[in-house]
């Protein structure tokens, strides 16, 4: 198939997903209880005040009519706004997301780098350290809740050996000029190392707890992939003919590994680019995953269906990226 | 054990010479399996020899102790492998992987599965003859196209930057086969190189194999279940069962007039239709937990005496071939 038709079918594809992930969680949110009308105007106002801003809002109409109304607004790029923070949510995402995508990748990438070399080295070797080690971190990993994890580590190196700061946002430094969003990429780009220091080392702890849960399954995922292709005839071919182990594990194993991890990999960045509500909150970084949790309970619909859309989003996009990759790289889906 | 001396290399001497070959699956316990319980079998040079038998006889395993790749578990409590005069058991994994493919190279079935799914054919190919020689990427490239040419792959230019989905079964047989004989082996061993392949294409590969081997004045063992296929690709047959050569010798005098009650309850029940119905040996094969004490085939054979109840009987030479019978 042609690259170019199959990314646009992908593309028609994640409109219509879109729309059911909006229907949906316009759906949830609206019978939610409380209205919103109350927490704009306060527990003291009148009744005429509730009605009038519940009318400003739409709030009376069917619910189908909201819904419709919501559409119209999305297509033109309008979010709606928030009451809470009194801004569009527009803006308020844009302030707050580049956060998510900042520790989100920063998370994802310590991920890889500990657990595909762990899974493949403890899959060549059975029952050794490396196998044993494997099994405790995957193991510690998957069972440890994210936020229980951070507050460990903000115990330890916070509190008692004071080697990381306080957790407190994305940096204590100087914010460096707005380029990207992200702190430490702009830092970089204004050349500014004292301000790159500072946030890059607000990032440590929340990257260190999410890499830790996030790779935990993906270190048995590895292996287990690993050990699968070593045992394959295909291996075993090339080691009757002689080929050098390194070469069988690099050459021949490795990339039959990562094709199927990679797409682990892009449901981990996934999840970390929809926000990570608890992480978040631990570490208090204003990123997606806070402003969503602050947004539902204060009744603030708006957001919380931009954060909804916008997980969704980075989902669709993150596995169209992925599989673009795969159509490049494994011949199979080629041809 | 017979412990016979190391013979000076002759141009007799076997190019394969397997003695006494005893494999064992340690489990920890006294009663551990013994799937190879001694086996004796000699390839010639410039020959080709069958191993046939029963799934379970050990045909496979033998191979894999030939290439110093048994399955994890399994170890050899005892024997000799030669090669070319040189003892392979107990050869550092170096120089095993150096044989490997320069030496003897072997190829399975299911040719499909065997290669990589993620490289090109012609990579694959490419890469065996640099591991075996100073060949560059394309030097190597160009042998493999050869290679794959040779071997009858139409179009081996453009094929070998195929992968292996997007060759039929016949065609990947081919390629597997152009990577066995990449570097020039002196034994090429097939193991069952022809099952799931129908039956056009299999006369195919199986004359192509022949012709292929010959032309290189190389050796064939070729592992099969199949005694009709023996008897077309093989001057020599040997009959494995229950971990040990029953019989061996020219292929048309095996197969024709058995010398050991085995071969020929195995041959009855390949003549396709006996009275209406497929022949079955009546009883199943033993149990291989330590050492029998007597012929392996006594429980089922219809020619059963006390004296084959006395001891495992030897392989004794009988005119034209050996066979391991007490009453031959």
């Amino acid at each position: 198939m042609h690259l170019a038709v199959y990314v646009l079918r992908r593309l028609a594809y994640m409109l219509v997903a879109l729309f059911g992930v909006s229907l949906v969680a316009f759906v949830v949110t609206r019978l939610l209880p409380g209205n919103p009308a109350y927490m704009i105007v306060g527990v003291m106002a009148d009744e005429s005040t509730v009605i009038a801003v519940t009318e400003r809002l739409g709030l009376n109409l069917p619910i189908h009519e909201q819904y419709f109304r919501y559409i119209q607004q999305l297509a033109s790029g309008d979010l709606g706004d928030s009451w809470r923070t009194r801004n569009p949510v527009t803006t308020d995402i844009g302030a707050r997301w580049p956060a998510t995508i900042e520790l989100g990748s920063a998370a994802l990438v310590l991920a890889l780098a500990w657990s595909i070399p762990l899974g493949i080295v403890s899959a060549l070797r059975r029952r050794s350290f490396s196998d044993r080690l494997a099994n405790a971190l995957s193991g510690f990993g998957v069972s440890i809740p994210e936020f229980f994890l951070g507050m460990i580590l903000l115990l330890v190196f916070f509190a008692t050996l004071e080697w990381a700061p306080p957790a407190l946002g994305r940096t204590l430094g100087d914010v460096p000029p707005h380029t990207t969003g992200f702190y430490t990429v702009d830092a970089i780009l204004a050349g500014d190392w004292e301000a790159f220091k500072a946030a890059a080392v607000q990032m440590i702890l929340p990257a260190v707890t999410l890499a830790v849960t996030v790779g935990a399954p993906m270190v048995r995922v590895t292996r287990g992939f690993m050990r699968e292709t070593m045992a394959s005839h295909h291996i075993r071919s090339a080691r009757a003919l002689g080929v050098p182990e390194r070469s069988i594990v690099l050459r021949h194993a490795l990339p039959n590994v990562l094709l199927p991890v990679s797409t682990m990999g892009a449901i981990m960045y996934g999840y970390l680019l929809g926000g990570t509500v608890l992480v978040e909150f631990v570490f208090a970084r204003p990123g997606i995953g806070k402003y969503a949790i602050d947004s539902i309970s204060e009744s603030d619909f708006a957001p919380v269906l931009a954060a909804v859309l916008l997980s969704a989003l980075s989902y669709l996009l993150v596995y169209l990226i992925m599989d673009i990759l795969h159509f490049v790289i494994d011949p199979r889906t080629r041809t | 054990m017979t412990g016979r001396p190391a013979s000076p290399v002759t141009e007799d001497a076997p190019l394969l010479d397997i003695e006494s070959l005893t494999v064992g699956f340690h489990t920890g316990s006294e009663d551990a399996s013994m799937p190879l319980q001694g086996v004796n079998l000699r390839v010639p040079r410039a020959s080709r020899m069958s191993l046939v038998g029963e799934s379970g006889s050990g045909k496979s395993l033998t191979a894999s102790a030939v290439i110093g790749m048994l399955p994890e578990g399994a170890e050899i409590l005892r024997g000799s492998i030669r090669l070319d005069g040189e003892e392979l058991i107990g050869v550092p994994k170096r120089r095993m992987r150096d044989l490997r493919g320069r030496q003897i190279a072997i190829m399975f079935q299911n040719p499909r599965a065997s290669l990589n799914p993620v490289l090109t054919v012609g990579g694959q190919i490419a890469e065996v003859i640099r591991t075996h020689s100073d060949a560059g990427r394309r030097e190597s490239q160009l042998r493999a196209i050869d290679l794959l040419d040779q071997m009858g792959v139409p179009d081996a230019r453009r094929r070998a930057g195929d992968y292996v989905h997007q060759y039929s079964g016949g065609m990947a047989q081919r390629a597997a086969l152009a990577m066995a004989l990449s570097c020039q082996p002196d034994l090429l061993i097939a193991d069952e190189p022809t099952t799931g392949l129908d039956a056009t294409l299999q006369q195919q590969v199986l004359e192509l194999v022949v012709e292929q081997v010959s032309d290189r004045g190389a050796s064939l063992l070729l592992i099969t279940h199949d005694i009709a296929i023996a008897r077309q690709t093989c001057e020599r047959t040997a009959v494995m069962y229950a971990g040990r050569v029953m019989e061996s010798g020219p292929t048309a005098s095996v197969t024709s007039s058995p010398a050991n009650p085995y071969t020929t309850a195995l041959l009855r029940a390949f003549a396709t239709v006996d009275e209406g119905r497929m022949y079955a040996i009546p009883g199943t094969v033993p149990t291989l937990v330590g050492p029998l004490g007597e012929c392996p085939f006594a429980s089922r054979c219809p020619e059963v005496g006390e004296e084959c109840r006395d001891g495992v009987p030897e392989l004794r030479t009988i005119a034209d071939r050996e066979v391991a019978c007490v009453k031959a």
